[in-house]
């Protein structure tokens, strides 16, 4: 196991069409660590999390997993990785995404079973225990060969987190997993996040459940205008006398 | 002449129209596919010449095709293509029914959402894979009800042919209709392609309903 961090962002910027959406984003993540990101929509939480996760190149900064280098700047053009590198890369991480984006021709098993075979992890014997496993964990072993568009929104995004994790990641990013599902529906999936917490998964969560972020977190991160306004232990930020800090927790507890 | 010598040759040149119309579906459902990257290409000249292409196939006659591909070579080469009639009627339907296709594949292509590339691109699939294994298959069920249009369009397109003088169902019913002065021959084939057209349709019914399955 490295000593490295399981995630390092240093000074990350993007625009979009001369909208600077991140301007100088840095970030560590250490291995087991849950950290939380908040703050207002259009704030670059999202956007942040996108160029971690390689679906959006970024245009400052660098970004390496396990202290292997995935982009990097020298003095003003990015440079990514190879092919290959990136590949590699790829495998340090799952996300979950908002809407789920389960595939919706499979069955719920072969969802969680193909990626982890078409990655030459596992055979389909041994991907296929693992995935049942996963999936009585997550309540959904009767559901094994069902296809998503049966399941509610709060299965599908348990099946698509048991996705992620069949893919034995070393970080987990989520992309306010809650936020297309109904009050009742989002409690099983932070439950579970929960759970993942207690187990000390390494996770970054975007959300805006900000009793969720307080208690999961080891350290929340404030986001607002592409920039790191304030973060710390989640005591830190809800005990903060800073007034932007608080005019945001408190809107959004209320 | 006595109805059964009618049928028959009728029948005769019914199987010369099931002939074009299965070769243009094998060649063209593959070459729409093909068009279709074409028209969606990021590179500019590509989709340029192939929008270009599929205006024309769709903008112009297909009879008037059939005669383009026949002849042309002819016109332009001086190469005399007589005895290849069938492969140039086998050329003119596939090229312009690729068109057709390209655009109902664009169409499927287009209605997957962003975040099934997304999701296959962080669970490590390569770009065929994502293609192949998580795009195509739903693309082929957006899809089905339209391609059901296109071919059975296709049945009844087989007739011109007769344009190129091929014997298939409708020449051969327009000869014999010549010789016996009567309708009834053109009546009969009309009463085949609507037979032929009742098996597409229920085959292509099957198809809609297996690929259904979610």
């Amino acid at each position: 196991m490295s000593d490295k961090p399981v995630l390092e962002i240093k000074n990350m910027r993007k625009s979009f069409t001369g909208n600077e959406v991140l301007k100088d984003i840095s970030l560590t993540v250490n291995k087991g660590e849950v950290v939380s990101i908040i703050g207002p929509s259009g704030s670059g939480k999202s956007t942040a999390l996108r160029c971690a996760t390689l679906l959006e190149t970024m245009d400052g900064g660098s970004l390496a997993y396990e202290g292997n280098v995935a982009a990097s700047d020298d003095g003003g053009t990015m440079h990514y990785a190879d092919k290959q590198e990136l590949k590699k890369i790829r495998r340090c991480f799952g996300l979950v995404f908002q809407s789920f984006n389960l595939f919706p021709h499979y069955s719920v098993l072969r969802n969680v079973t193909e990626p982890v075979v078409l990655s030459g992890q596992a055979d389909k014997k041994e991907a296929c225990e693992r995935a049942m496993k996963l999936l009585s964990r997550l309540g959904l072993a009767d559901k094994a060969d069902s296809y998503p568009s049966s399941l509610s929104g709060g299965q599908q995004q348990r099946v698509s987190i048991a996705r992620a994790l069949a893919m034995q990641p070393d970080i987990l990013f989520f992309d306010e997993p809650t936020s297309a599902l109904d009050p009742e529906l989002t409690g099983e999936v932070l439950k579970v996040i929960k759970d993942l917490a207690a187990e000390h998964m390494t996770m970054v969560i975007v959300t805006h459940e900000m009793k969720f972020a307080r208690e999961v977190s080891d350290r929340i991160i404030f986001m607002e205008n592409g920039v790191i306004h304030s973060q710390g232990t989640p005591d830190e930020l809800f005990n903060s006398d800073n007034d932007r800090l608080n005019a945001f927790i408190g809107k959004l507890e209320s | 002449m006595q109805l059964s010598v009618m049928l028959s040759q009728l029948a005769q040149g019914m199987l010369v129209s099931v002939e074009i119309f299965l070769l243009t579906l094998l060649f063209s459902l593959p070459l729409g596919l093909l068009v279709s990257f074409g028209r969606m290409s990021k590179n500019k000249v590509v989709s340029a010449v192939v929008k270009f292409y599929i205006a024309i196939m769709r903008g112009t006659p297909l009879m008037l095709q059939l005669i383009v591909v026949y002849f042309a070579p002819f016109y332009i080469f001086g190469v005399n293509l007589k005895g290849f009639r069938f492969p140039a009627i086998i050329i003119a339907f596939s090229v312009n029914y690729a068109a057709y296709f390209a655009e109902i594949y664009r169409g499927g292509i287009e209605a997957i959402s962003k975040g099934q590339y997304e999701a296959a691109q962080v669970l490590g699939y390569n770009k065929v894979q994502t293609f192949f294994r998580i795009v195509f298959p739903q693309v082929l069920r957006i899809i089905t009800p339209s391609v059901t249009n296109e071919t059975i369009t296709l049945v009844k397109d087989t007739s011109l042919a007769f344009v190129l003088a091929q014997a298939e169902m409708f020449t051969i019913a327009k000869q014999i209709a010549a010789k016996e002065a009567s309708v009834g021959p053109l009546m009969v084939a009309g009463a085949f392609y609507f037979v032929f057209n009742f098996v597409v349709a229920f085959v292509m019914d099957r198809i809609e309903k297996k690929l259904n399955y979610y």
